[in-house]
């Protein structure tokens, strides 16, 4: 029992003086993998410590950015605090080229703490990891011919669905732009070829009831062919630009005679053969359309 | 029936009367016929043009060849409203007298009423002439002076800006028509205007115009045509066309070089200017021996009726001798009937 007691009085003891009388609480270096480097790779080092209330470490104690030996430059040192710990981060640079796997080592260095006017030292230890060579002198003695080469090329992934898919897109698209550019009338010269075809289309259907339509199409086709509307009073300056029409002047005269009388006077009651003889007029101007009169 | 031959009746004697001014000035036709059309509809018009090229002249022979009391007033920039309606002056005995002015002297019968150089006249005067013109009545001596038979002719050079009013928009709009009046062009009638005696001596030229009395029955005649020529809905729908487009052109398609559509017009025809247009286009139909109303009519009158009520925005504005005729072209070109 007696023996038991001094046991848990002596672990206080221990563990109370540890944690009171050390400047540093805790202490630790992380380091990466020892071996598996070579020539220019980069070695992180992280030192996290923590320290007692009062004492404060000084950075200027930390090795100073640059190069530390022949074949090591220190990149980067970064410090994080927060409270009493601190954590700092160290990043080396290799610059060493071995004919074989070599032994090297990041030097150790000391860190200072300090309370008050007091100093207090915290060594870093040094660190150990092997370097391997990026050429090796035993396979280049037994290889023939030429020793250093380039990559392979990478293997190409099949495209030719994609191909297919880009085809049929760029295809569908054209047709869209060629209707679309058909809606807006960006073929004036083709459809201006085509206006009695068109109006005789629309025509055919058409009954003696329906004249009001039947006139509709026709001025409509004729202002179209004019590239504006086109009246009576303006047939000469039509026949100037349109020579070719002067043939059938006679029969557009009666058109715009009649087309004034029904559209603007009352008691005008159509006939069969007026909407024949509007057909007819139609014929006419699509045979002079096509060139063949 | 009756009215049918009487009208026949009035169509010959309108284009003898017509024949005869163009007899006494030569090279003005499209002018006369504007003339005849906005007498037989009554309404006001507005001669612009040129010094010198015969404006007075025409008004002249016409008031002369309707017959109807006639006064003339010269614009000035110290001309006041009051000189139009009174003057006063002291007579033989050295007492002070008031007598009526141009517009009152003849009372009721005054017919055609000349004004002269309208631009030069303030616009307390352009006012006063609002109301004659619309109501066809004046207010003076605290009553009302009703003038049924007045029908204004204005002119106005185009050549001179320094001592003249631009005519508010109100004022214009109560013309039917603005006519330009434009040099001759052909070589004859220049020569024959040069070297004949006959158009010489002006005052002898009226004269010669044959005082045809059918004055004072010019307002019957005007309702009778507005009430016999037709027009159809087609018609009805181009003119309404026609409106929207001086509101609106670039819906129709009109585009005029260096211009942006949608900021041209400040504003576009009033609805008592397409009335104008209509009326006049239905006494255009009836002396072309229809009955009915055409898209023609319209577009005939279309230029002298509209251009003077379409206003542009500032900006435009100092462009308007080029862009109002250009303007009211693409209109005509654009909008289609049927």
């Amino acid at each position: 029992m007696r023996i038991v007691l001094l046991l848990v009085l002596s672990l206080l003891g221990c563990s109370c003086s540890g944690s009171i009388d050390e400047p540093v609480s805790y202490f630790n270096v992380e380091t990466p993998r020892p071996f598996g480097y070579v020539n220019g790779d980069e070695i992180p080092q992280r030192i996290v410590i923590e320290t007692r209330s009062g004492i404060s470490l000084q950075p200027g104690s930390l090795p100073g950015k640059g190069q530390i030996n022949r074949w090591l430059n220190l990149n980067r040192v970064t410090i994080k605090q927060s409270g009493q710990r601190y954590q700092i981060d160290l990043l080396y640079q290799v610059f060493y080229a071995p004919l074989e796997v070599k032994s090297l080592t990041l030097p150790g260095f000391t860190m200072q703490l300090s309370q008050g006017e007091k100093s207090i030292s915290q060594n870093v230890p040094a660190w150990t990891f092997t370097l391997s060579p990026l050429r090796e002198l035993v396979v280049r003695q037994s290889e023939q011919g030429e020793y250093m080469r380039p990559d392979s090329p990478p293997p190409l992934l099949t495209d030719t669905q994609a191909l297919y898919g880009l085809a049929a897109s760029l295809s569908v698209a054209v047709l869209i732009a060629a209707y679309l550019g058909y809606l807006y009338g960006c073929y004036p010269n083709m459809l201006r070829r085509t206006l009695f075809k068109q109006a005789l289309r629309k025509l055919a259907g058409l009954s003696k009831a329906d004249m009001e339509r039947a006139l509709t199409i026709v001025h409509h086709a004729l202002n179209s062919l004019n590239g504006q509307p086109l009246f009576s009073n303006r047939l000469d300056d039509f026949y100037r630009r349109n020579p070719q029409y002067l043939q059938v002047s006679s029969q557009l005269a009666w058109f715009f005679n009649y087309s004034n009388r029904y559209f603007f006077s009352d008691g005008m009651i159509a006939v069969a053969q007026d909407l024949q003889q509007l057909k007819d007029l139609c014929e006419q101007c699509r045979k002079i359309e096509r060139g063949s009169r | 029936m009756n009215t049918d031959i009487q009208l026949t009746d009035w169509r010959e004697q309108a284009l003898q009367f017509e024949q005869q001014i163009n007899q006494t000035v030569i090279g003005l036709q499209p002018a006369v016929r504007h003339i005849i059309l906005s007498v037989f509809t009554r309404g006001h018009v507005l001669l612009e043009g040129n010094v010198g090229v015969g404006k007075t002249t025409l008004l002249r022979a016409v008031a002369q060849g309707l017959g109807g009391d006639y006064q003339r007033i010269e614009g000035t920039i110290d001309l006041m409203p009051a000189d139009l309606i009174y003057y006063t002056y002291l007579n033989d005995q050295g007492r002070p007298c008031v007598d009526p002015g141009p517009l009152l002297k003849h009372g009721d019968t005054l017919a055609t009423f000349f004004f002269n150089e309208i631009n030069r006249a303030r616009p307390q005067v352009h006012a006063l002439l609002l109301r004659a013109m619309t109501e066809r009545s004046i207010n003076a001596f605290n009553r009302d002076y009703a003038l049924p038979h007045i029908q204004v002719f204005a002119d106005r050079n185009r050549v001179e800006k320094e001592e003249t009013f631009e005519l508010p928009a109100a004022a214009k709009d109560r013309f039917m028509m603005e006519i330009n009046i434009d040099m001759p062009g052909s070589d004859t009638v220049l020569d024959e205007l040069m070297f004949n005696p006959r158009f010489h001596d002006t005052d002898q030229l009226i004269r010669g115009v044959a005082n045809s009395g059918i004055y004072y029955r010019l307002n019957e005649l005007a309702q009778t045509v507005q009430q016999r020529s037709q027009t159809s809905p087609k018609l009805h729908a181009y003119a309404l066309s026609l409106w929207k487009a001086t509101h609106r052109p670039q819906q129709y398609g009109v585009q005029l070089s260096d211009v942006e559509m949608p900021q041209l017009l400040m504003a576009g025809a009033s609805p008592r200017g397409m009335s104008y247009l209509i009326r006049a286009a239905k006494t255009r139909a009836w002396l072309e021996h229809r009955d009915h109303v055409l898209p023609e009519d319209l577009q005939a009158l279309f230029p002298v009726c509209m251009t003077h009520r379409l206003f542009l925005n500032p900006m435009y504005a100092y462009r308007k001798e080029q862009l109002l005729p250009e303007l009211v072209e693409g209109i005509l070109n654009q909008v289609a009937a049927p």
